[in-house]
């Protein structure tokens, strides 16, 4: 079963605070989370909303209905009333507006409770959550260890006093309202679950896969991986640096790959198309880099704090000139913590840029994971640096011809020989060259790697859901797969035959391993995309030849739903 | 012990006469005399007739993108702080398109030796006007010459915080050779304009004319008055240049903050693994 519980109130009060909390409480009993924010590009006014989809099973996208709502303000009844359910809970406060409707009202005394325990406004999200435990059937246990920890070095008295605020939230639904709780929150015990979002999910990858240099510009929606890896970095070692642009970002990273360290950077569409420049350095210098692109809506400044898949062409053409590079998109947060490890490795295996695309929905929203899913494989993993070497002769050639394309790099410091890595074209040896027979050699050696990266390293899309019964076949990538997971399984309870088609390898793509999976006549193929161009479609016009008919194409701003995919089968 | 045939890669193609000629010996010159091999130095070239050095001098080098050589410096000198490193850029280069990245390498005090060809025009794209050229100077960019008025590079670099800045000319080997090993000893950001006559695209700031208007600061000359070294610098407005390290500053390094462990450099340190410890806090 699903439940679907929001928060909603005026930005700047601490919504996010608070429903991060209530799907960490959810996660510590047991239950699988999907959640996801509604906030202005403003620091205060304006709407915030946060929404928790509870599960007995694995979840990876909101529902369509909302089941408890908490308004901190008139405004949220108003603006989600529609998505509620019949006889949906709505916990409000009396003193500020009396909600109406096909609605089981849960009156909470915000105004009341923190006049008579003193409290500032923002403790109304504490009472909340007292509230909101309470109709879903859930103790205080959870909420009350954690102010332990969060408040410990403020003093008991603080402690104290955020948990008489739940508490006093709780006893208001149980001493009036105990006949409509319902058991949501049961404890149950089956392993310790993670609740994190997608940029945390890259940060912990990028992390486990030794990544030492870090350095980001602040833009939604990436900005958390520089705070994240920043908070971390005196743990883990790795220099993180917040640079003055986006180009200083990026020539930095190269530089500190250069000189041996695996090195990433971070942005949103417009910091990224600052480093473009520099993305076609990586190129032809042939220095690993890592870039994480989390998108949002354009153009220009667009809808900073929204969702859209629109780069994906941008990536891929991202950078002037001809040379290799990979595009990754992971699908949901356990993707995004493997394609990381990925992406640092076939950065160096390859000596290219790896661009790990996500967007506002995939970096914002929680999933809850369970930790032995990726435990054993962050544990297990070793660093594949590719040809990386410490010693070298006098006979070293930075960019010599090989089979594979792919030349042994040096790490700069051994004493028997230097080299350069040159943005002109260059010999074998690293010397600048405008000779037409060399060009041609370099300019092959660079695209050579790409066909060992299609026979070693290239995965074809995934498949959810019975391709061979299905006769409508939804074909997407990146963030997508969440919401399609969940309407492939709402279709096949409903009797309906349909199946996903998931790309997450995105650039190069291996054209003999996707045309036979998206070329049956008697299927209907649907392309998906949370953009308005339809761009994996051009994509694969582009580069296998075939064309959709079909789309679902979705770009104000808002995640695809579950909905869409269903009413199209 | 290295020898300047050590350092002498291909054989330069700088117009006969461009200063360019005398920085680069200097360069070498100076590693030479600081024990220095090619193999244990990281050189940034940005892009340009200054840049284009990478060819003709030995080192662990890259050769990068235009304007963009002090942030490649940075990330080389994060990554290991144990080996020195230095930029090579001309003037369009750093205080024009890289005017950004010098601003803020001079704020961070990053260890890095910034080593500036100061001819006042772009060279390699046949003589448009640099940031540095004067007031109405004309040129195919500017017919009825430009209305900028030039950059300050010296004034920038102090009152921005860099902590070595200072001043030499083309003409004068010997000078070069000293400020570039003062400037290598100085642990921080260092900046070392070189005043270059261009004889291609540049009549006015010729060698004679430089001979003229340069000057040596003397012995008792005090380098850590910074009211007395922004005096010194805003003498170009009169058309006087001080030669030699007129602002000088102890102040950590950037890296010397950023790098956890600053006995071990950052790509020979051991590997974090203790992940249990970073998943608490997602749970």
């Amino acid at each position: 079963m699903q439940y679907t519980w929001k928060i909603g109130g005026e930005a700047g009060f601490g919504i996010m605070t608070t429903g991060l909390l209530f799907s960490k409480i959810a996660a510590r009993r047991d239950h699988y989370i999907f959640d996801f924010v509604e906030y202005p590009s403003l620091i205060r006014g304006g709407h915030n909303a946060y929404e928790v989809n509870v599960s007995d099973e694995p979840v990876s996208s909101l529902k369509r209905d909302i089941d408890v709502l908490v308004c901190l303000n008139k405004e949220t009844f108003d603006l989600h009333k529609k998505r509620c359910i019949s006889q949906a809970k709505i916990i409000f406060d009396p003193e500020v507006f009396t909600p109406e409707g096909d609605i089981i009202p849960i009156p909470v005394p915000f105004t009341a409770i923190l006049k008579e325990l003193q409290g500032q406004v923002i403790m109304k999200n504490t009472i909340a959550l007292g509230a909101s435990l309470a109709i879903l059937g859930a103790d205080l246990s959870e909420l009350n260890s954690i102010f332990e920890k969060q408040f410990a070095k403020k003093g008991e008295a603080v402690v104290s006093l955020n948990q008489q605020f739940a508490q006093k939230g709780y006893d208001a639904v149980m001493n009036a309202n105990k006949e409509h709780v319902i058991s949501v929150l049961g404890k149950k015990e089956t392993g310790k679950k993670l609740v994190i979002n997608g940029n945390e999910a890259f940060s912990y990858g990028a992390v486990a896969a030794d990544c030492r240099f870090y350095c980001a510009y602040p833009m939604t929606p990436a900005s958390t991986v520089l705070t994240t890896l920043a908070a971390w970095g005196k743990k883990t070692g790795m220099v993180v640096r917040h640079a003055e642009d986006e180009i200083a970002v990026i020539n930095s990273a190269i530089g500190a790959s250069f000189a041996g360290a695996r090195s990433s950077v971070g942005s949103s569409g417009g910091g990224f198309a600052l480093m473009v420049e520099a993305i076609s350095m990586s190129g032809i210098t042939e220095i690993p880099i890592v870039v994480f692109l989390s998108q949002r809506p354009g153009p220009a400044t667009g809808m900073p704090t929204w969702t859209e898949q629109g780069e994906l062409l941008f990536a891929i053409h991202g950078g002037h000139g001809e040379f290799p590079k990979i595009i990754l998109a992971p699908g949901d947060h356990k993707e995004m913590i493997e394609l990381t490890l990925k992406a640092f490795d076939l950065a160096d295996i390859y000596q290219v840029p790896v661009i790990v695309l996500s967007d506002m929905l995939l970096s914002e929203a929680h999933m809850s994971i369970q930790y032995d899913e990726i435990q054993g494989e962050v544990n297990k993993y070793v660093p594949n640096r590719g040809k990386l070497i410490a010693s070298a002769d006098e006979t070293y050639k930075r960019y010599l011809l090989t089979d594979d394309g792919i030349s042994p790099r040096l790490v700069p410091g051994e004493s028997k020989t230097y080299y350069q890595s040159n943005s002109y074209e260059h010999l074998e040896d690293g010397h600048t060259t405008e000779s037409d027979t060399e060009r041609i050699k370099q300019v092959d050696k660079r695209a050579l790697k790409m066909q060992k990266y299609m026979s070693d390293h290239f995965v074809a899309p995934t498949i959810i859901g019975d391709i061979n019964s299905a006769q409508t076949v939804f074909v997407g990538w990146g963030s997508t797969k969440g919401v399609a997971s969940e309407a492939i399984k709402q279709a096949t309870e409903l009797g309906k035959k349909a199946a996903y088609i998931h790309f997450s390898y995105m650039y190069p793509l291996d054209k003999n391993k996707i045309k036979t999976l998206i070329s049956d006549s008697s299927k209907k193929y649907i392309l998906v995309e949370n953009n308005s161009e339809g761009q994996l479609g051009k994509l694969l016009q582009m580069e296998i030849g075939v064309s959709f008919e079909h789309k679902i194409l979705r770009y104000d701003g808002r995640a695809l739903t579950r909905e869409q995919f269903i009413e199209k089968i | 012990m290295s020898t300047l045939q050590d350092f002498t890669g291909y054989k330069p193609t700088w117009c006969p006469g461009c200063g360019n000629w005398g920085i680069g010996m200097a360069l070498k010159m100076a590693f030479v005399e600081m024990g220095m091999m090619p193999s244990s130095v990281m050189i940034s070239f940005g892009i340009g007739c200054s840049g284009n050095m990478n060819d003709f001098i030995n080192a662990y080098a890259m050769h990068g993108l235009h304007g963009r050589a002090i942030a490649t410096a940075v990330g080389m000198k994060l990554a290991n702080h144990k080996m020195p490193v230095c930029a090579v850029v001309g003037d369009g280069d750093c205080y024009g398109e890289g005017g950004n990245h010098f601003l803020h390498a001079c704020r961070g005090n990053h260890d890095i030796k910034v080593i500036i060809h100061d001819n006042r025009v772009y060279g390699l794209t046949t003589g448009q006007v640099s940031p540095m050229a004067e007031k109405g100077q004309k040129s195919k960019s500017t017919p009825s010459g430009i209305i900028e008025t030039p950059v300050d590079p010296l004034a920038l670099a102090i009152t921005q915080g860099a902590t070595f800045v200072a001043q030499t000319f083309a003409g004068d080997t010997k000078h070069m050779v000293e400020t570039l090993k003062k400037a290598f000893v100085h642990t921080g950001f260092a900046i070392v304009n070189v005043l270059q006559p261009c004889v291609t695209f540049e009549k006015k700031n010729t060698y004679a004319y430089y001979m003229q208007h340069v000057y040596k600061l003397d012995a008792a000359y005090d380098p850590t008055n910074k009211m007395q070294a922004l005096a010194k610098a805003f003498e170009i407005h009169e058309e006087k240049y001080p030669l030699g390290v007129i602002y000088q500053a102890p102040r950590k390094a950037y890296h010397e903050e950023a790098v956890a462990d600053i006995t071990t450099p950052l790509i020979s340190q051991t590997r974090f693994q203790d992940f249990n410890n970073l998943v608490e806090e997602f749970i």
